[in-house]
């Protein structure tokens, strides 16, 4: 087992260097940026039960947003949550048809995604398995694991956040989620060859 | 130093290797459609620079459908583009080796500067009395320009065009 990373290891600080030095004047920085936090972005953008051309637009309102608001953000290492944050609010308000912005507190709980048959089709016998214990999962605990996943362990908490989890949900401990993950997945000989 | 009650539900390693394979999952499920990071940062461009945005114009020698140029880069030798208040016609020659690209522009505002936006840096060169500008040693893959038709006057908004495929 490796060390914990330090936080220094983590996307998100990665994310709010180059923000930080975009702000700074570093203008090809973005550039940067929009590499990194992407993957994150498009996963909470989908983990939500929206289709791809909503997600990409809140994607891509959120990237706007940032850069006309870059100066007016009060922590900008915090720049992947706060991407995160406005991800998840554009998905439901373009979803819904709505020109108000929502509050994340006030996002209903994401769908249960499902998996069209031209999709498990793709998938290796182990993916699988996975799949169908991410399923059995709760919604909640689908997007954050979903989102967690392509983020670094320094991360997790902060997107927890960010995705209206409570404190503690995940990081630095297991948190209940990935708890439930590890044991179904661990009672499942299937998986444990 | 952890306490011992954090050690018992700290993240381990069969944890990250849990989520290693649930990124898998996904990224094979459900990837980042192709050419997304590229869409957002030239949104981000447009907007940053508070630009007008050139249209893609048809082409004697554009080998492709009219497509939709931002969702999808036109493979092409040579295209123009125009704007409101400026024209550009760029050729994109290929190297001796086929490495590298010369661009050959014309843009029918004299002294205009014109920077090529590519994969691996930004460039800029002002176009001569006629309106002519070469940039070499270009590489392959996506790029566009931006053309400030007065690059002394802060207040004249840029033009950006699509980004095509050279």
């Amino acid at each position: 087992m490796t060390p914990t990373p330090t936080a220094s290891d983590g996307l998100g600080t990665l994310a709010g260097k180059a923000f930080g030095a975009y702000r700074s004047g570093d203008r090809e920085r973005l550039s940067e940026l929009v590499d990194l936090v992407t993957p994150v972005l498009w996963n909470a953008a989908r983990s939500q039960g929206a289709n791809p051309t909503t997600c990409e637009d809140a994607v891509q309102t959120a990237f706007l947003q940032l850069v006309g608001r870059a100066d007016s953000i009060k922590e900008p290492a915090a720049v992947l949550g706060w991407l995160v944050v406005v991800v998840k609010r554009e998905v439901w308000r373009i979803g819904r048809g709505s020109r108000r912005e929502i509050g994340v507190e006030q996002v209903p709980e994401a769908p249960t995604p499902h998996l069209d048959p031209e999709a498990q089709s793709i998938l290796s016998e182990r993916q699988r398995v996975l799949w169908q214990h991410i399923s059995s999962l709760s919604p909640r605990c689908q997007e954050l694991i979903r989102v967690i996943a392509f983020a670094d362990r320094p991360d997790y908490a902060a997107i927890a956040s960010s995705l209206g989890m409570p404190v503690g949900s995940i990081g630095p401990t297991r948190g209940r989620c990935l708890q439930k993950l590890r044991v179904t997945l661990g009672a499942d000989t299937e998986w444990a060859v | 130093m952890t306490s011992h009650s954090e050690a018992i539900d700290a993240i381990d390693a069969i944890d990250l290797s849990n989520l290693r394979a649930v990124r898998r999952l996904y990224a094979h499920v459900d990837p980042v459609p192709p050419g997304l990071t590229e869409r957002m940062k030239f949104a981000i461009t447009v907007q940053a620079l508070h630009a007008e945005v050139a249209e893609l114009m048809d082409s004697a020698l554009l080998v492709t459908r009219q497509s939709d140029a931002r969702t999808e880069p036109t493979p092409t030798d040579s295209v123009t583009f125009t704007a409101a208040t400026v024209s550009l016609m760029v050729t994109a020659t290929s190297d001796e080796d086929d490495d590298r690209l010369t661009i050959d522009g014309w843009v029918t505002v004299p002294g205009a500067l014109i920077e090529v936006v590519t994969t691996e840096e930004t460039r800029s060169e002002v176009a001569d009395a006629n309106g002519r500008f070469v940039l070499d040693d270009v590489p392959h893959g996506p790029v566009h320009f931006v053309i400030l038709t007065d690059p002394e006057d802060p207040a004249v908004r840029p033009v950006i065009t699509p980004t095509i495929q050279v």
